[in-house]
């Protein structure tokens, strides 16, 4: 697979977590310690109580299209249009919203309330980066 | 109103741009300079009374080509004058005149001048195409870094999926908000500074490509070169002021996560800000006369056309449908000057605010509202936000 074009991320303290979980193909948010609450991105501080012991929390359930686009502009030399992007959101994980690509269906059939699988796909400067898979015959 | 409102204390008193177009062979620099000068002499000033200066945005911050241009202390330098406030802005820049009118209501300074310079026009002729926001950093910061990687590169693609979501909750279509800018279009064919007069039709914006869906080509504003400045002044000397006008209520609220792909409620964007703003004010959305809505994309003039209550959420659709009430001798004029997405993308609220000001003194020429009293102006939506009712003096 080629790798998708885009711009890669700086990597710092609050995200290094899950940029190297995205190398293994894992979803990473954080969750507080004390309360529980999940929150994306990572911040370092639970919005719900304010505490600030956050740790990494694995998410391998299916997510829910909140919104989307169909991108069809060519921003960046090399990069391949149509393609969809997606925004999720996760059902049992209140508070966690992830904007990445989607594979496994043409751009056009992307639609709000669809379910999705979560996924990652190679990106810029050697990151992988969400890329969600389409539930077949998912509502 | 029982409490007093700072905003009362300052008055918008001058406004002035360079040329502007799709490219103009000058620096950022002198667009300014030209700016500052034509504001400050429309003031009814001199450049030696102006003591406070603020540019949009400040800190060489630039996510684009052609964002940013200039220096605030070449500016001062070029003047050649003494400032007693001066503020460089991104954060916080609800309104261009809110830090401003802070600084004359305190009494920090009593004039001054803010300016915005784009040279994003040249920038992307130059680029072959509108350019990849970020793209001129090798890596993805901050809230970029969740944008850029994946692939959303403009702000097209980031604010594309609030019109998506928009249009589902609501049953809105496209026929229905390519009124907006085929009205904007019809005015800016009365405004010899528009970038683009020649007349659009519902046909041709429906024609048109599509660039991140549900966003077309004519949904977007138009990349451009040109400087914009605005002068506030304290209102107590409004006696030396050539046309000064109120500014009667202004907020700048942000109440939701503010990210683009985190903002909660993609369907209900500024109304915090815009029940902030009517707080402040005996004023209701009926009286407003003009309306100068930010129309980075169409879809941001119609948070504001829904937040600001000049129609009910999800009933912009209906509102805008067939272009009477947003036309010039409707109910509510709407971006009179073209806005940005046929006068230029002069950014951040620079262009709205230079048209209200001149249709609230009955200076718009052919585009003038008659008898505009009551002007609303607006910046942005969920990132940052602004609302400002701006009164006849
Ligand atoms: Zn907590």
């Amino acid at each position: 697979m080629t790798a998708a074009v885009g711009i890669p991320p700086a990597v710092t303290e609050e995200t290094e977590a899950f940029w190297s979980a995205a190398e293994q193909g894992r979803l990473v948010v954080e969750r507080c310690e004390a309360c529980g609450t999940e929150s994306f991105p990572p911040r370092g501080m639970c919005p719900s109580c304010r505490g600030r012991s956050m740790a990494a929390a694995e998410i391998t359930d299916r997510g829910r299209i909140y919104s989307f686009t169909i991108n069809y502009q060519r921003w960046l030399p090399d990069l391949e249009v149509p393609f969809a992007l997606v925004l999720v959101e996760f059902p049992e994980h209140p508070g966690v919203r992830v904007f990445g690509r989607i594979r496994g269906c043409a751009p056009e059939e992307v639609a709000i309330g669809d379910e999705v699988e979560v996924g990652f796909e190679p990106g810029p400067g050697g990151f992988a980066i969400p890329s969600f898979v389409a539930v077949e015959g998912a509502a | 109103m029982g409490t007093e409102r700072f905003e009362q204390r300052a008055v918008i008193s001058g406004v002035g741009q360079s040329a502007i177009g799709r490219q103009v062979d000058r620096s950022g620099f002198q667009l300014t300079l030209d700016a500052i000068v034509a504001a400050i002499d429309d003031a009814g000033l001199s450049i030696d009374d102006i003591d406070g200066l603020a540019m949009f945005p400040g800190g060489g911050k630039a996510n684009l080509p052609g964002y940013a241009s200039g220096n605030l202390y070449e500016v001062q330098d070029a003047l050649r004058i003494t400032t007693t406030w001066r503020q460089g802005q991104v954060e916080g820049m609800s309104l261009p005149f809110y830090g401003p009118a802070q600084a004359v209501a305190t009494g920090e300074a009593r004039h001054v001048v803010i300016w915005r310079t784009v040279k994003e026009g040249s920038a992307a002729r130059h680029a072959g195409g509108r350019p990849a926001y970020g793209s001129i950093h090798p890596e993805a910061e901050g809230p970029l870094a969740w944008l850029l990687p994946v692939g959303a590169l403009s702000p097209a693609c980031q604010i594309a999926p609030f019109a998506t979501r928009y249009m589902h909750e609501y049953g809105v279509t496209r026929e229905q908000l390519a009124w907006i800018p085929v009205t904007q279009r019809a005015h800016a064919a009365l405004n010899p500074a528009a970038v683009y007069r020649e007349p659009l039709s519902v046909e041709d914006y429906l024609a048109s490509r599509m660039i991140s869906s549900p966003i077309c080509l004519y949904d977007c504003d138009v990349p451009a070169d040109g400087a914009t400045a605005i002068v506030v002044s304290t209102v107590e000397a409004a006696a030396d002021l050539r046309a000064p006008v109120r500014i009667e209520a202004m907020a700048g609220v942000i109440d939701g996560r503010p990210s683009w792909e985190q903002w909660e409620d993609m369907g209900r964007v500024g109304y915090a800000t815009a029940a902030a703003m009517w707080g402040r004010t005996d004023l209701r959305p009926g009286d407003v006369d003009v309306a100068q809505l930010y129309d980075g994309f169409t879809i941001e003039a119609v948070w504001w056309l829904e937040a600001m209550g000049f129609c009910g959420t999800g009933e912009a659709g209906a509102f805008v449908e067939g272009g009477e009430r947003i036309s010039l001798g409707g109910e509510l004029p709407l971006n009179t000057w073209g806005g940005q997405l046929s006068g230029g993308r002069l950014h951040a609220g620079f262009g709205h605010t230079a048209e209200a000001v001149r249709q609230l003194r009955g200076e718009a020429g052919e585009r003038q509202v008659r008898g505009a009293e009551v002007a609303a102006v607006t910046n942005v939506g969920g990132y940052e936000a602004g609302a400002a009712l701006l009164t006849r003096w």
